[in-house]
């Protein structure tokens, strides 16, 4: 029944999981059992503040109940902490008896039937997880005096780890028991008040850990020094030069909207964008949960679905959106009603049994809906000097950015607030560092405007990025920098 | 074994480790979602949680942990576990915590109607009711055309019961209850559209959204938004104006530009890496100040009608609690008094930095996140005028009761807002030309010092407010006063 056999245990409570809930009266399950190990070392002012360690078990249960006379059905979901099969077998009939009490859920249209033998197998687990959290306190040392060897007079940032073992069973028989780790880390650097320099880690590799937040470090470092100096920026159009840190966050809130949900709640630019031109011929962008770097990589979604690439824009042009089985079969029926046959989306192997709320994390209840594993841009053929060589117009370098928010997320009319060390490029050199800008735009027309694709990637997830984004430098023309009045 | 056995039993093993300091906390939560889009359901469910966090301090260094798992032993190895990671920090300064009075209390979020003596169907109707009342809102009568395109309507209800314990002696049993209504509407009329999001909600139960008339209040904001399609018109004003803004406004301002440059662990720069620092560390000396007390440091923010207060203690309010996640007893809290700085945010850690006592502001979301300086409910202080009176010597200027984009720098001091329902002002009055998304772009200073009159009137929203790695959204209250802004330009 399950195509990745070897936790006999899990197994088994997965097997329990999906049995009791069509026991008690549901036409479809799906168990998902986490088994998950996180850590965090944050420090500030060169020294560490909190070291923590955060341990998970639980069992989600989605459990459906299809309808006679409609193309929806009933979901309802179940967490079950430290769970055991006495206890999933109590729960569980309860909770699919509640459906009852429960209205169509409309974005719900059925989950995957098919029927998967194999998947892709991921090395997507490193062993040097497990007593990596012992060796981080020594990799913080090493990231702060890298640091502070290459200009910074303090230094901040975080150390985060993570080991999970992930189980999916379907009512269909789909889905499989797999491992993953990873480690992501931020360095924030300083030189006096004004100057700031930041860089990431983002990795499943543990190997050379050392090396990569020592690099962080000394990059954090050489650019708060460079920062050094700063003068009031002035508020006009300049052409930008985004560092991927700061693209993974633009374009990502562009890509996001890619997401059907995002679409019926408004809150995309891209609706009925499809097939259209929306960026320049050199940009392809794919969704691949197979990328063995990609944080967000697995060998299946959350409906046994086998993990695959999904182009989603194919030069330039809205190529597909992400889809679960029921996203899908209902822009299927959609695009039936609008006469457009030719359309027939299928899952994207996006399917997610994710949180969805407002509050704190653990407390959030689930529901089943499309949610990006990671995203990739094509590479280009510039390299930062080079982009910066053939400025001949004004141009702003920027490294890094936060709070992005938005005026209107159905048009994506944006502002942003550079953070750390930013430059005033002129007649091809930089000409000084600056400070105090805040860039605004449209996502569509910041798209459109792409005039060159660096060709240095590197994955992108920190605080201001969640989906973890495969980018390398980008350059805009004609943005728009505007300025806060007063001292 | 129970939670508040767990909690304490994991505060008495940390002791016997040789912590210098242990606390646990035992949460028990239960929350319901509805999400609702034009009506229909997207999503009905609900979750019980049940967690520890625990937090020691060893040799002058700090960790932090937590449990789902609740058994004895598992406890023992989180207690330990931790206990080893925070020795492994050796940091050169050592981590202290503030000496605070011992306290046995309990609290509770009074509440009239249990969220669990509603029945889903009953919920399911209010949130259908809702929207119905706000497509109506949005098309004329016997009109199938409707101006307000999508309707996400998302209520959440939570109760939990916690237990907090920690090795000075203190414990705190609360009994909590929030209940919370998000929006997100989009207008469109022929090629302009407009988006609004609202927040609002209580510390309360069910009987919150009758008592409140919460129906009839969004009802009513979804009419001014389909008016703000209708009748907003862009404008060219190249010249100094003054600018009335509403309740909203001012709460977002209140929060942004002196509620988060106020808190202590900002200042001292422990958030660099993820929600920033504060410009308060210009001014600011660790040896020599008195957070509690920064009046008699002269430290001049604002105009002096500009009095900004953070209180945790109004009852029902959106930021409500009687004891922080420290066993720290809340109180109110002058940020700024007559446009002087007057008061930081401060937990137990950051009060030892500046050699005082907590001032009650350490909140956490989650069993399963640190306690660190928050807000509760900030507001400017209401003053003496009614709103007609801070229009009427306007000559030529703005109303903004709402906003939609925001933002701010790390440092919290370039702030931006952009107005949504906006009006123009002239001669004294507020007319009926909306304004289209005007930008009040100003420095913390240009903006607090710019502030000539507040209403007596006071209307409050909620939200979350994001901080910390893992992010820690907790809710707050944003809502606040008119003020009148004199003499700026706009973006």
């Amino acid at each position: 029944m399950i195509a990745m056999v070897g936790y006999n245990f899990e197994e088994e409570l997965l097997k329990v999981g999906v049995e009791t809930a069509l026991k008690a009266g549901a036409d479809e399950a799906i168990a998902k059992l986490i088994d998950q190990k996180k850590h965090q070392i944050r420090f500030s002012n060169s020294s560490i503040d909190v070291n923590k360690e955060w341990s998970s078990y639980y069992l989600d249960v989605l459990f459906t109940k299809k309808s006679r006379f409609s193309l929806t059905g009933k979901i309802n979901t179940l967490t079950v902490q430290d769970p055991d099969v006495k206890r999933v077998k109590k729960n569980v009939p309860k909770h699919v008896d509640l459906l009852k009490h429960l209205p169509k859920n409309k974005l719900y249209w059925g989950m995957d039937d098919g029927s998967y033998t194999s998947y892709r197998s991921l090395d997507i687990y490193d062993d040097k997880i497990e007593d990596f959290h012992e060796k981080a306190p020594e990799l913080v040392k090493k990231t702060i005096d890298s640091s502070l060897q290459n200009g910074a007079d303090g230094v901040s940032g975080v150390i985060h780890s993570e080991s999970s073992k992930i189980g999916v069973l379907t009512s269909y028989g789909n889905g499989g028991i797999y491992r993953s780790s990873f480690c992501r880390g931020t360095v924030r650097a300083f030189n006096g008040r004004d100057s700031s320099g930041q860089d990431i880690v983002v990795t499943r590799e543990l190997s050379n850990i050392d090396k990569k937040f020592e690099r962080a470090g000394r990059k954090a470092g050489i650019l708060a020094k460079k920062g050094v100096g700063s003068k009031e920026g002035r508020a006009g159009t300049y052409d930008l030069i985004m560092t991927p840190t700061v693209a993974a966050n633009i374009f990502g809130n562009l890509l996001n909207g890619t997401n059907p949900i995002m679409m019926v709640s408004g809150m995309s630019p891209l609706k009925g964008k499809m097939n259209e031109k929306i960026g320049p011929e050199e940009l392809t962008v794919t969704e691949d949960p197979l990328i063995q770097e990609g944080l967000n990589s697995r060998p299946f979604d959350d409906e046994g679905t086998p993990s695959k690439k999904t182009c989603l824009i194919k030069d330039g042009e809205l190529n597909s959106l992400i889809h679960n089985t029921s996203t899908a079969k209902l822009w299927k029926f959609l695009g039936m009603l609008k006469l457009k046959l030719f359309r027939r989306p299928k899952t994207t192997s996006n399917s997610n049994l994710t949180q969805l709320g407002l509050t704190g994390t653990e407390e959030n209840p689930r529901t089943l809906m499309p949610i990006p594993s990671n995203y990739r841009f094509n590479t280009g053929s510039y390299s930062l000097d080079e982009f910066i060589s053939t400025s001949s117009r004004p141009t702003i370098y920027l490294t890094s950015n936060w709070y992005t928010r938005f005026t209107n997320m159905s048009e994506g009319e944006f502002s942003t607030v550079p953070r750390d060390a930013m430059f005033l490029v002129e007649n091809g050199e930089i000409k000084k560092p600056i400070r105090n800008l805040r860039l605004k735009g449209n996502l569509l027309e910041i798209l459109k405007n792409i005039e060159g694709i660096g060709k240095d990637p590197k994955q992108v997830r920190w605080w201001e990025v969640k989906t973890p984004t495969f980018i390398p430098h980008i350059k805009v023309k004609d943005c728009k920098f505007t300025k806060a009045k007063g001292q | 074994m129970d939670g508040k056995t767990l909690a304490d039993h994991a505060v008495d093993y940390g002791e016997s480790l040789g912590a210098e300091y242990v606390e646990a906390r035992f949460v028990n939560s239960k929350n319901e979602n509805y999400f609702a889009r034009n009506g229909d359901f997207l999503s009905i469910q609900e979750k019980s949680s049940r967690g520890l966090g625990i937090r020691v301090l060893v040799d002058g260094c700090v960790g932090f942990g937590s449990v789902d798992v609740l058994t004895k032993d598992e406890v023992k190895n989180r207690v330990e576990s931790i206990s080893k990671m925070a020795k492994l920090s050796k940091r050169e300064t050592p981590i202290e915590f503030s000496e605070e009075k011992t306290v046995q209390d309990t609290w509770k979020v009074p509440v009239n109607i249990p969220f669990k003596d509603i029945s889903k169907e009953e919920k399911q109707d209010y949130v259908k009711r809702l929207d119905e009342g706000i497509k109506r809102s949005g098309s004329k009568r016997f009109s199938i055309r409707n101006k307000i395109k999508n309707r996400i309507l998302f209520l959440h209800t939570n109760s939990k019961d916690k237990y907090i314990v920690n090795s000075d002696g203190s414990n705190i049993r609360s009994d909590e209850s929030f209940i919370s209504l998000f929006t997100i509407l989009n207008a469109k009329v022929k090629d302009s559209s407009e988006q609004r999001m609202l927040g609002l909600g209580a510390c309360s139960g069910w009987e919150w959204l009758k008592e409140e008339n919460i129906h009839d209040f969004v009802v009513s904001e979804s009419k001014k938004l389909v008016s703000t399609v209708e009748k907003s018109r862009s404008v060219n004003i190249n010249e100094d104006i003054d600018v009335v803004v509403g309740p909203e406004v001012s709460g977002i301002m209140a929060h942004e530009n002196v509620g988060h440059p106020s808190e202590s662990d900002r200042i001292i720069g422990r958030e660099e890496a993820q929600a920033g620092g504060s410009f308060y560390d210009e001014f600011l000396d660790i040896d020599d100040q008195d957070p509690l007390d920064l009046k008699q440091s002269e430290i001049k923010l604002g105009s002096d009608d500009v009095s900004v207060i953070d209180d945790p203690t109004i009852n029902r309010s959106p930021g409500f609690y009687l004891y922080d996640e420290e066993c720290v007893k809340a109180r109110s809290r002058y940020l700024i008094k007559n446009g002087q700085l007057n008061e930081l945010f401060l937990n137990r850690e950051f009060a030892s930095v500046f050699g005082t006592h907590s001032n009650g502001a350490a909140r956490s979301s989650s069993y399963s996140r640190e306690p660190i300086p928050r807000m509760s409910n900030t507001f400017f202080e209401p003053g003496d005028h009614t709103k007609e009176e801070l229009v009427e010597d306007i000559d030529k200027g703005l109303l903004i009761e709402s906003f939609t984009e925001w933002n701010i720098d790390d440092r919290r001091y370039h702030s931006k807002y952009v107005g949504l329902e906006a009006y123009l002002i002239k001669n004294g009055r507020v007319k009926d030309q909306m304004i289209k998304r005007p930008a009040l772009e100003l420095t913390t200073p240009a903006l607090l010092n710019s502030i000539e009159g507040v209403s007596k009137d006071y209307e409050y929203r909620m939200n979350f407010c994001g901080k910390s790695d893992p992010m820690q959204p907790v809710s707050v209250s944003t809502g606040g006063p008119y003020l009148r802004i004199r003499d700026v330009r706009l973006g």
